[in-house]
């Protein structure tokens, strides 16, 4: 089934799991296209969902909306299990992998240890792909990481059934079924408008209007032996963005990387051609709007709360005017 | 198409691997690039800080009698309470009691054999934890 598998490194995991997974199952798709067509761009600010005492901020729609909608975008089907009993999730990897499957799994990176030790924290929703075993030791292809990397069974498992927010629960998933005509100008064209207005949707804390809510959190920010919340809050924004997300607004490059190849789809290429640039431009502000709340944190005397909302509020602007265009598409 | 500049700062978190990400060449055509960001380094440390920090304040309060070593070694294995809760799956009233020192003291093994699973260490290590 996967013969042709070949590991690559990408921006993103999930979008990642999934371009190597279809391509390695016959459909070669690339990162950008599983991004864009499963509408994935998005910004949610939720000040009242705390997750280590911070408020929860995504530069991407939720995690495994990748897996669940391209199923339904692409009319694939995809086995997905979950599993109660680790032994019984094991056997049946062992058995898929046996099978030559290259399956996919959802984990958390922080049992996971090959990662780098500061990079490992609680986040329970990290893909990656099996694809090989041998004696004890699982073989990975994980798509942030330049090479193949190896697992021990006993702390993959424990990576794939910890606890807390997101649990995987033993998550695996592959493709069944690709169906072979996929007309793309259609999927990519609803992809598209549908993006565009959920990032203009009315609800005040997502999309445009959630930049905007955020932005106007941050100036409302007072020093007053509030240092330490400062420093956390702010870099707790940059790592949502940098880290957890892609090179410091690389979900906005992910997303003109995907306008710039739609255009073979035979759309309105000025239209695309206008909205990737806009968002090339919203990811370079949001990289700028990163380097103001570090160097802020780093130096909190230097602290201008006014400043660094405004760079939100630009970025912000740059993508209200990519997704009304985008509406026409 | 519009620049993108890639960032070839150092990160020393990462240990020798390196992200990529998306850029845009003169043709507007996309790929990925390796790059380095002392912005990510630095958000990514002060979160490790944060941790770090945390369980340091614990210690002093176990100190003081106030918390309990199952909030040390919550913060050690850089879990907020929430998770821990989930982890040891009881109910967070009962995990917010534990975090008290004069209710730890008098939890029975079985108890905190669940916070040691939890926490990767030996019953030992959890009774006899001194500062």
């Amino acid at each position: 089934m996967n013969k042709e598998f070949e590991h690559s490194q990408f921006a993103h995991c999930e979008s990642g799991t999934i371009s190597t997974l279809l391509t390695s199952y016959g459909l070669k798709i690339s990162e950008p296209m599983a991004f864009g067509i499963t509408s994935c761009l998005s910004f949610v600010y939720l000040p009242f969902i705390k997750i280590s005492n911070m408020p929860l901020i995504a530069y991407r729609q939720m995690p495994k909306n990748i897996i669940n909608r391209i199923s339904k975008v692409l009319n694939i089907k995809m086995e997905k299990r979950k599993y109660k009993d680790p032994i019984k999730a094991n056997e049946e990897l062992s058995k898929l992998i046996n099978q030559n499957h290259l399956v996919g799994l959802q984990t958390s990176v922080f049992y996971l240890p090959y990662f780098p030790k500061d990079m490992r924290f609680h986040f329970n929703a990290h893909n990656l792909m099996v694809y090989k075993k041998e004696g004890n030791e699982y073989f990975i292809s994980d798509p942030v990481f330049e090479d193949i990397v190896k697992c021990d069974e006993k702390e993959l498992t424990k990576a794939r059934f910890a606890k807390g927010i997101f649990a995987p629960k033993g998550f695996l998933y592959y493709p069944k079924q690709i169906p072979t005509n996929i007309d793309f100008e259609k999927i990519i064209k609803k992809a598209i408008k549908k993006n565009a207005n959920s990032l203009l949707t009315p609800f005040p804390y997502a999309g445009v209007k959630g930049m905007r809510k955020l932005a106007k959190s941050i100036a409302l920010l007072k020093l007053d032996n509030n240092e330490r919340y400062i420093k956390n809050f702010l870099t707790h924004i940059v790592r949502m963005q940098e880290e957890i997300g892609t090179g410091g607004g690389g979900f906005r490059f992910l997303y003109a990387a995907f306008l710039q190849e739609s255009k073979k789809y035979n759309l309105d290429e000025n239209l695309l051609e206008e909205a990737s640039t806009l968002f090339v431009k919203s990811g370079n502000t949001l990289r700028e709007f990163a380097l103001l709340c570090v160097e802020s944190s780093r130096n909190l005397d230097k602290f201008n709360p006014e400043k660094i909302s405004e760079k939100l509020i630009e970025a912000s602007k740059y993508e209200e005017e990519a997704s009304k265009l985008l509406k026409r598409v | 198409m519009e620049k993108i500049d890639i960032p070839q700062e150092e990160n020393k978190i990462l240990e020798g691997h390196r992200k990529v990400m998306y850029v845009s060449d003169e043709k507007g055509e996309f790929h990925t690039e390796n790059y380095g960001s002392s912005v990510e380094e630095f958000a990514t440390k002060t979160a490790v800080e944060e941790f770090d920090l945390l369980a340091k304040e614990s210690l002093k309060k176990i100190q003081l009698n106030e918390a309990s070593p199952i909030e040390y070694y919550m913060y050690k294995n850089r879990m907020d309470f929430p998770t821990l809760v989930s982890v040891v799956g009881m109910f967070s009233f009962r995990v917010k009691r534990h975090l008290k020192m004069k209710n730890f003291k008098k939890l029975s093994d079985k108890i905190l054999n669940r916070y040691c699973e939890a926490f990767n260490i030996s019953l030992e290590e959890l009774k006899g934890f001194k500062v």
